[in-house]
């Protein structure tokens, strides 16, 4: 397998070249082009429970297997917002991601959900995702994506949040001090603490949803 | 302080380093990350001695300028220098603009964050210009000495402006104080003005510099507003 990430920071899409019997693991929908040679496969891996378990995680109950069948085959994989493309190693390690911001993967690596209990309420949902095992994973972020080496704590703004290593840890807090901090969503943080990797995404889809809500008409009274 | 600026294609945004005792401010939903040692306060756009009515009307001011009712101003709490990074909502550029010999006018949505050497004053620009310009009610003014940090829907362009310019409403980011501007049609008669789709325009006058966008975050709202089912709020 061969691989190249064209485009990156701003419209990042992964180009792949699968050899002869080789798959790739994608994200439904994600899948932008394919050689005739790339054989599309759809299945609910690991049965029904997994299936919805990884639909709650925000991720989608069938995962679609692409293997390169009589040939070599070339297949371009694109995330669904505009932004960059992580790639991480997987050597028998678990890392964890918001909800959506799984691509693919190669080789053999488990995605499940994460009960991130009350204090994900109020980050990215109630539910993370779980990455684990060994392999090639690739990764999407809204906007740019930073590397932040967590050395013992850091703070992200809600939302911003695309993945972090298993040996990190976060909660939610209040950041601002005066009362009246309470109006503002944004004042709920996430604080990482431990020693690890965290990936940050310079873009927020909330924030720009919340700001193109004011551009909608206002339901008349007779509806 | 330090400023990066992380990057300048489609996703701008800038990484702060704070020394001790240094301040910084920004729009209040423009932080994204930050070290642990940055103490975050929100604080409402008043001046000195004018109490809660002060803050209440600047407060409300602000609103008017697209702009979030609050501020946050970072410092570090532990004598340790620390950073603070800021990112815009839209697509595009993050520059940085050096405040001093200049004072510089910035369009409320424009206005990113600012070293906390440097005096934010919100100017209302009266219903008429204000309403019409397309760039809200309130300018942010910023003197002093120090870094002024803006963001642009698209890509920024500096524009060197001898005797006047027209801009197009939506477009500006910010202007060198000096410079005065009307609203007014961009062609030759109302009729030609409305038709050619560009109808109101900024015309300035004088010499100085203006800060550009490539494009016009309400067009971008109208037309996805416009796909969008009605809200009931």
């Amino acid at each position: 397998m061969k691989y190249d990430i064209i485009s990156a920071p701003s419209y990042a899409l992964l180009e792949m070249t699968l050899n002869e019997g080789e798959s790739v693991i994608v994200e439904p929908g994600s899948m932008a082009w394919m050689d005739t040679t790339v054989k599309p496969k759809t299945e609910m891996k690991g049965g029904l429970f997994s299936g919805l378990k990884r639909r709650m995680g925000g991720e989608s109950f069938f995962l679609n297997t692409y293997t390169a069948e009589g040939g070599s085959g070339k297949i371009g994989i694109a995330p669904g917002y505009s932004g960059d493309i992580v790639v991480k190693e997987l050597n028998n390690e678990t890392i964890y991601m918001e909800r959506g911001a799984y691509l693919c993967h190669l080789g053999n690596i488990e995605t499940s959900v994460s009960w991130e209990g009350f204090k994900g309420a109020f980050a990215e949902g109630m539910l993370g995702l779980r990455v684990s095992g060994t392999g090639l994973l690739f990764f999407g972020s809204y906007g740019d994506v930073q590397e932040v080496e967590v050395n013992g704590s850091y703070i992200v703004d809600n939302g911003y949040a695309v993945a972090w290593e298993s040996s990190l840890d976060y909660s939610i807090e209040r950041s601002g001090r005066k009362i009246r901090s309470f109006l503002f969503g944004d004042q709920l943080i996430c604080k990482y603490r431990g020693n690890g990797k965290l990936w940050i995404q310079t873009r927020s889809p909330r924030n720009l949803a919340a700001w193109v809500h004011p551009f909608r008409m206002v339901k008349s009274k007779s509806d | 302080m330090n400023i990066n600026i992380d990057s300048e294609g489609a996703f701008g945004s800038a990484v702060v380093i704070l020394e001790p005792g240094e301040k910084f401010v920004s729009e209040a939903g423009a932080m994204y990350r930050a070290s642990s040692n940055m103490e975050i306060e929100v604080e409402s756009r008043k001046k000195k001695n004018e109490g809660m009515w002060g803050a209440f009307k600047a407060g409300v001011k602000s609103m008017f300028a697209g702009e979030s009712f609050f501020l946050s101003t970072y410092r570090t709490n532990d004598n340790q220098s620390g950073e603070v990074g800021l990112a815009p909502t839209h697509q595009g550029e993050v520059r940085k603009i050096t405040v001093g010999s200049e004072t510089w006018i910035c369009s409320g949505g424009s206005y990113l964050g600012s070293s906390g050497s440097i005096e934010l004053d919100t100017q209302y620009q009266g219903l008429l210009k204000g309403g019409f310009s397309g760039e809200g009610l309130v300018f942010v003014k910023a003197s002093g000495e120090g870094e002024l940090l803006v963001n642009g829907f698209g890509r920024i362009s500096e524009v060197e402006v001898r005797d006047g310019i027209t801009i197009d409403n939506g477009h500006l980011i910010a202007f060198t104080e000096g410079l005065e501007y009307t609203i007014g049609k961009a062609g030759g008669g109302w009729i030609s003005s409305m038709m050619s789709g560009e109808g109101l325009v900024m015309k300035f006058r004088g010499n100085g510099k203006i800060f550009v966008q490539s494009h016009d975050p309400g067009r971008l709202g109208g037309a996805l507003g416009a796909l969008l089912p009605p809200r009931s709020d």
